[in-house]
């Protein structure tokens, strides 16, 4: 499938450009020449299959590993020559479960981290905790995995950073603690002005959050738009068909549905609806109707459901 | 382009600080078993002398002690962190290189004031049971390089002399542990499974030894005798940094009268003990420095700027 | 205010939320001089990127239906009501849905509308008139 762009990109500062990133792990191509582009303050959610690169991208941008090639710059910092500076920038949250020290007890890590962050916020810092319910007295080796990760969010969020980078920030919480998390997201954004680089599985929850949508493909970024601009470009089309009818070419379709010799079926196309509707009219369909998607259903359109990485 | 005003990265003053609290706070637990092991030394000590044994001796130049503690420090210092991948240490926005050298400072500085605790309680149980505390006393110098056969040692071969030694000596245990300690920190961070170059290499000695003692192969015998005997009881060995070569001087002679006595083959000399302080530091500080580098941070290669 | 968003709306998210406060203002559950719930609050109840919220309120200020009292939040303006151009683009939305929904189910629209009345006029012998004409709110 070929790349999709759709060009009402901003001319404003972005937080995070790449440009031709890419990173292979022996065999495994994690990313190929990836140009991602958060712009300054917004909400930008990077989708993908399970091992799309999605975590690495996060990674390369804390210069946790090395690129193979291509450059990376957090306000406008390259990232391999200005690591610790960017990280002072960043609250991060891994995808793993860990944080600190598992002999230290929650409380003590977070004195520990306030150490090294002269941004620490302080009194934020126990509103968090209060909000997300994190126990100081509680040894981290003895947490479960829904503890650790309300913990690392409060290391992440304390120092108010300018970037937020969030590998499945809601993983391992149960619903409410989620939905809980991501108001208090929203808080933060409306206190202060951040940029937020979230990568999830649970697409619907971050919908109305997100501005901004990247999809990652077996390593490459396949689609980078706002997400108005994705609702607008993909659509679910009703279409009525003659018989001995054929789909016009380079019609970008996904997950058709239909049985065989059906006069109707529903095609999610990715298009802008006028341009697609005169195709398809043109080529003797009839449409019925054009719903629009959900950012999940329309993001899964851009993914490949055979499967494959 | 403008950005947002930058938030600053912590000063190294503060870092170290913060890293020697959590480093202490990691070796709580050890400190508290190593407490332990010498509340009931001393009390066996005290228990020896009390039914007419003799005094606690302080002489700080022969005690391994503290050259074994350096050696065990760094996995204390190192609990808890996993030093390859994404560990925590690395996320946190300082240079990495640094951080480490910073961790293993902070290590350094525990070893050093445990290293004194542990001094000055030798001092006080010598004090307490009226011990010698480096001041002069008799020694019996054998004045050859080969250590007699048992029983042939005639006692009028034996020069008395008295030996005060020399105040400086009283840092060996703090050069001792800082050398292991260096030596130890560098394999904790340089190698992903540390415990076995530090299990294997023993290892590996005892059997080059055994296999040159026991088979007849001149060069395994060579390695064995010469090579091994100079690296740890050389003159600029690993006994010369542990104690100043008192150890490997001193050894016990059955005389021909059939006593049993302890004498020295020569004197530690501070000018010896302080180059064999000086190279093994310096060896210590180069494989750290490798060590620490395999952790730098990830540089992109010099290329023009694009545009 | 109650807002209620809807994923699968193709409008840009401040859109539907400029509608939804206009929605208040004609139904009635929002008056002139009632405070609307801050950026940070309203963002927090939606889980909706606070600049989103901010957007909506600015244009709605801008439309002269909302106004900002400093240090004490964003009311509704004095002037602002349901007005007749508001009910009538929210009856208009309604009746596209409802056309929609006609279509896919192959009804005309005379059969629509002829149905319609068919059915408003059951409901009203079995429970008596449950929703105020429209031009009721003007009289408030």
């Amino acid at each position: 499938m070929s790349r999709v762009t759709v060009a009402d990109a901003m001319p404003e500062t972005c937080a995070v450009t790449t440009r031709g990133l890419s990173k292979r792990y022996d065999d495994e191509v994690a990313l190929d020449a990836v140009d991602l582009q958060v712009p300054d303050g917004a909400v930008f959610v990077l989708l993908g299959a399970n091992g799309a690169g999605k975590s690495t991208a996060l990674k390369l941008l804390l210069n946790l590993e090395r690129a193979d090639s291509g450059v990376a710059e957090v306000f406008g910092l390259d990232t391999g020559r200005h690591g610790p500076q960017v990280r002072a920038q960043v609250g991060y949250v891994p995808e793993r479960h860990d944080a600190g020290y598992p002999w230290m007890t929650c409380g003590r890590l977070l004195q520990h981290v306030a150490a090294y962050y002269p941004a620490w916020d302080h009194g934020y810092a126990e509103q968090l905790i209060s909000a997300l319910d994190v126990r100081r007295e509680r040894r981290i080796g003895g947490l479960s995995k829904g503890d650790t990760r309300r913990l690392q969010l409060v290391l992440a969020l304390a120092h108010r950073p300018p970037l937020l980078l969030l590998d499945e920030p809601t993983d391992g919480l149960d619903p409410i603690v989620r939905k809980r998390v991501l108001a208090l997201l929203a808080e933060h954004l409306a206190d202060s002005p951040t940029t937020v680089l979230i990568t999830t599985h649970h697409i619907h929850e971050v919908e109305s959050l997100a501005d901004h949508v990247g999809v990652l493909r077996a390593g490459r970024l396949v689609a980078q738009m706002t997400r108005d601009a994705l609702q607008r470009t993909v659509r679910r089309y009703r279409i009525e068909l003659p018989d001995g009818w054929e789909p016009p070419r380079d019609l970008v379709v996904a997950s058709p549905r239909a049985g065989r010799a059906t006069r109707e079926v529903q095609w999610t196309v990715v298009g802008e609806e006028r341009e697609v509707t005169d195709r398809l009219t043109g080529s003797g369909a009839r449409v019925r109707e054009v719903t629009s998607l959900a950012l999940e259903e329309a993001a899964l359109a851009l993914l490949p459901d055979d499967g494959a990485r | 382009m403008s950005y947002p005003a930058l938030h600053q990265t912590p000063r190294l003053a503060d870092v170290l600080r913060e890293q020697v609290r959590a480093v202490a706070l990691a070796l709580r637990t050890p400190a508290l078993v190593a407490l332990a092991i010498l509340l009931l030394g001393s009390a066996l000590a005290i228990a020896e002398f009390v039914t007419g044994g003799g005094p606690v001796d302080f002489a700080p130049e022969l005690s391994m002690v503290p050259a074994f503690v350096g050696l065990l420090f760094p996995i204390g210092v190192w609990k808890g962190e996993r030093r390859f991948g994404t560990s925590f240490l690395w996320l946190l926005p300082v240079d990495r290189q640094r951080h480490a050298l910073a961790k293993v400072t902070a290590g350094w500085i525990c070893l050093m004031l445990a290293v004194l605790f542990f001094l000055v309680w030798i001092f006080v149980l010598a004090l307490a049971t009226g011990g010698n505390i480096l001041g002069e006393h008799t020694v019996q110098l054998l004045p050859s390089a080969v250590i007699p056969e048992a029983r042939t040692l005639d006692p009028a071969a034996l020069r008395p002399i008295r030996y005060a030694p020399q105040p400086v000596f009283w840092l060996v245990p703090f050069t001792a542990a800082t050398g292991t300690y260096l030596l130890a920190s560098a394999v904790a961070l340089g190698s992903r499974y540390p415990l076995r170059w530090i299990v294997g290499v023993p290892l590996g000695i005892l059997l080059v030894s055994a296999l040159g003692a026991a088979a007849d192969i001149d060069w395994l015998r060579f390695l064995a005798s010469r090579l091994l005997g100079a690296a740890l009881e050389g003159r600029y060995g690993l006994d010369a940094l542990f104690t100043a070569r008192a150890e490997s001087l001193k050894t016990a002679v059955v005389l021909s009268t059939g006593k049993t006595v302890s004498v020295w083959r020569g004197l530690p000399d501070v000018r010896e003990w302080a180059l064999a302080t000086f190279l093994w530091f310096g060896a210590g500080l180069a494989a750290l420095l490798a060590a620490t580098a395999r952790h730098r941070e990830h540089r992109p290669p010099r290329r023009p700027r694009s545009p | 205010m109650l807002v209620n968003l809807d994923p699968t709306d193709a409008r840009p998210l401040y859109l539907q939320i400029m509608d939804e406060v206009r929605r208040a203002l004609v139904v009635g559950t929002l008056r002139a001089e009632d405070p609307v719930p801050s950026v940070r609050e309203l963002a927090a109840e939606l889980v909706v990127n606070p600049r989103t919220v901010s957007q909506a309120y600015r244009e709605l200020e801008r439309e002269g239906v909302l106004y900002v009292r400093r240090g004490q939040g964003t009311f509704v303006a004095s002037g602002a009501r349901g007005d007749r151009g508001e009910q009538l683009a929210l009856a208009r939305a309604v009746a596209k849905r409802a056309l929609l929904d006609a279509r896919r189910n192959g009804l005309g629209v005379d059969e629509l509308v002829m149905t319609i009345r068919e059915v408003a006029a059951d409901e009203d012998t079995a429970t008596g008139p449950s929703v105020p004409a429209l031009n009721q709110s003007e009289n408030e």
